[in-house]
């Protein structure tokens, strides 16, 4: 079972439906949240959504609980909140990209993807990783092809993964491949 | 039911008595012609507390005539109360939260007119409806006082709170309409899709709307956001058009949200994996503009209710901004009159839950002898304050030309 965390985006309930493709999803509030449910669920979703990641500390305390326990999916506003809770910075970028389709490439971090495969994703996203970034475990994965921004986050020991570009939306190729890839990591 | 067969004549009687009294009616534009609905039996007020019910009544109802349906309007703020958002501290007119009508009477012009009625013997009191305006349109939101608002937003995208939202302007003046002669003379030079008029005894509504919120038939429902305006001239045709919004970035980022969020709203009460894309980005020809427009279409899960859909769908995003929640709470923060149908929506509820709604916009209400035109642009970062100022005038300029 997967738990989406919705941060009342209006992107989420296209993610609903992108993993009910795969498994049984349960999609709540990040205010409202079924413990009981999350507890049960084996993949936690937090979901794209307005503003920055320190907004939402109810979800940092979720994703702190969990970390290593559960398989943890970050979209957006999500993957910058995983980012941000292993001591990464976000900032605002000089250029702003909503609603806009772009490639990005996969390098040899990853250990789900392809190396050097390119594909465009469709992007909303105000803010990004400053960089550089450390971390023992999570690996920038994916970069904008023309501007290098990070796109994509691995850390393969503690099950987590992370998209800045939205896989659900109708700009991204092949989107439901890496959501499955994912799931079955 | 009593039907009439009435060939097409320059002058048709009926029509005219209708025109010339004083009955409430409304006249919907539809694929083929127009429908005119009359004889109200039931006038329903909304409020917060009957909305549930009104809406909750048509499960038991069955459609067995044509003039089973109720049509009318749901205003801006009672679709943002039932998601959860309150508007507080607005000046307001007063006028209705929404209306609801259950017609006797309907009329078909087609190529002939046929009247289609519950009733037996019309009467008419005549009413003459003169057009009268007592003062010069005024906006309510100068430029300057625009631009600062728009540079507010334009920080609140930079920070992330945002990514698209929508500020509405007015044009208001002092003034009595006839508001049949309105729509007539405004479907002449610009009959879009979903036009529609109400006239009551204290308020009209007169609307020259293009925009498809939901078309649900059975468990189908489909909706058809319009994202993107160009200005016409004699050098542009659909094509031009079509390579102007596909080259222009900013119409292209501005229609993908639109899309990726209309999307979602209907995956709220659609089944998973039915939602498609039926249409993608294709131009709509008007008198004075292109639209550019994407059609998306889903299956309804089993059982949804139609508060569910209308809290799924309204108000609706491509009026907004997005995301729609946090989007709203900033707008309802700087707007400072409110909307009244403006953003709301127009349609009908047939007693079989069939239903179709439009987005409120291009539209004159007139209530207390004041008519206001209401018309939103979209703050995106690579737009400027000017431009978007400018295309609140241009969607507002064949309303506004009904007055002169």
């Amino acid at each position: 079972m997967i738990y989406i965390i919705d941060h009342q985006d209006s992107f989420t309930w296209n993610i609903v439906h992108q993993f009910s493709k795969f498994n049984k999803v349960i999609c709540s509030n990040y205010f409202e949240i079924n413990n009981k449910l999350l507890e049960k669920c084996d993949v936690i979703v937090f979901s794209p959504g307005p503003g920055s990641p320190k907004d939402y500390p109810l979800s940092s305390k979720i994703y702190k609980k969990y970390k290593g326990k559960k398989k943890i999916i970050g979209i957006c506003l999500g993957y910058q909140m995983i980012l941000y809770n292993e001591g990464g910075k976000i900032i605002q970028q000089k250029r702003i990209y909503h609603g806009f389709q772009s490639k990005i490439k996969i390098n040899g971090q990853s250990k789900i993807f392809k190396n050097n495969k390119q594909f465009k994703v469709g992007r909303y996203h105000s803010l990004k990783l400053m960089e550089p970034f450390k971390s023992n475990t999570i690996k920038i994965t994916m970069r904008c092809s023309k501007t290098k921004i990070p796109m994509g986050l691995e850390d393969n020991t503690n099950k987590i993964y992370g998209f800045q570009f939205h896989p659900e939306s109708f700009l991204t190729e092949n989107g439901d491949i890496l959501i499955k890839k994912i799931l079955s990591a | 039911m009593k039907e009439h067969n009435q060939h097409k004549l320059s002058f048709n009687p009926y029509l005219e008595k209708l025109y010339q009294s004083d009955k409430p009616l409304i006249i919907y534009k539809v694929i083929d012609g127009y429908n005119i609905y009359t004889d109200f039996s039931k006038k329903i007020l909304l409020n917060n507390k009957n909305i549930n019910g009104f809406l909750k009544s048509f499960e038991k109802k069955k459609y067995k005539k044509e003039t089973d349906l109720y049509l009318g309007f749901f205003g801006y703020e009672i679709l943002c109360n039932l998601i959860g958002i309150s508007i507080k501290n607005k000046k307001r007119l007063n006028f209705y939260k929404g209306i609801f009508y259950k017609p006797e009477t309907i009329i078909k012009i087609r190529k002939d007119i046929k009247i289609i009625s519950n009733i037996k013997n019309h009467k008419f009191n005549k009413q003459f409806n003169k057009t009268k305006i007592l003062s010069p349109f005024k906006i309510n939101i100068p430029y300057q006082k625009y631009k600062k608002i728009f540079d507010l937003f334009s920080k609140k995208i930079r920070q992330g709170e945002t990514y698209q939202i929508k500020i509405c302007t007015k044009y208001k003046n002092k003034s009595l309409i006839n508001p049949i002669n309105f729509f007539w003379k405004l479907m002449r030079v610009n009959s879009s899709p979903e036009s529609f008029m109400i006239k009551d005894k204290d308020y009209s509504i007169v609307s020259c709307s293009p925009e498809t919120l939901i078309d649900k038939k059975k468990n189908s429902i489909i909706t058809k956001p319009i994202a993107g305006t160009l200005k016409k001239n004699s050098s542009i045709n659909k094509l031009i058009a079509l390579n102007y919004f596909k080259n222009n970035e900013k119409e292209t980022k501005e229609h993908n949200m639109i899309v990726d969020m209309e999307r979602s709203d209907l995956s709220k009460i659609c089944k998973p994996g039915s939602v498609k894309i039926i249409k993608k980005k294709y131009v709509a020809e008007y008198k004075h503009l292109f639209h550019y427009v994407t059609s998306i279409g889903g299956m309804l899960n089993q059982k949804t209710q139609l508060i569910e859909i209308i809290k799924a769908m309204m108000p609706g995003g491509s009026v907004i901004g997005c995301p729609k929640i946090r989007t709203l709470e900033l707008l309802n923060n700087q707007e400072k009159e409110s909307r009244n149908i403006f953003t709301g929506s127009f349609g009908y509820i047939k007693f079989n839950q069939d239903m179709k709604f439009n987005i409120i916009i291009r539209s004159i209400l007139n209530y207390r002898n004041k008519s206001e035109i209401s018309a939103a642009s979209g703050v995106v970062l690579d737009s400027t304050s000017k431009k978007e100022f400018n295309e609140n005038y241009i969607k507002a300029k064949s309303l506004l030309e009904l007055f002169k």
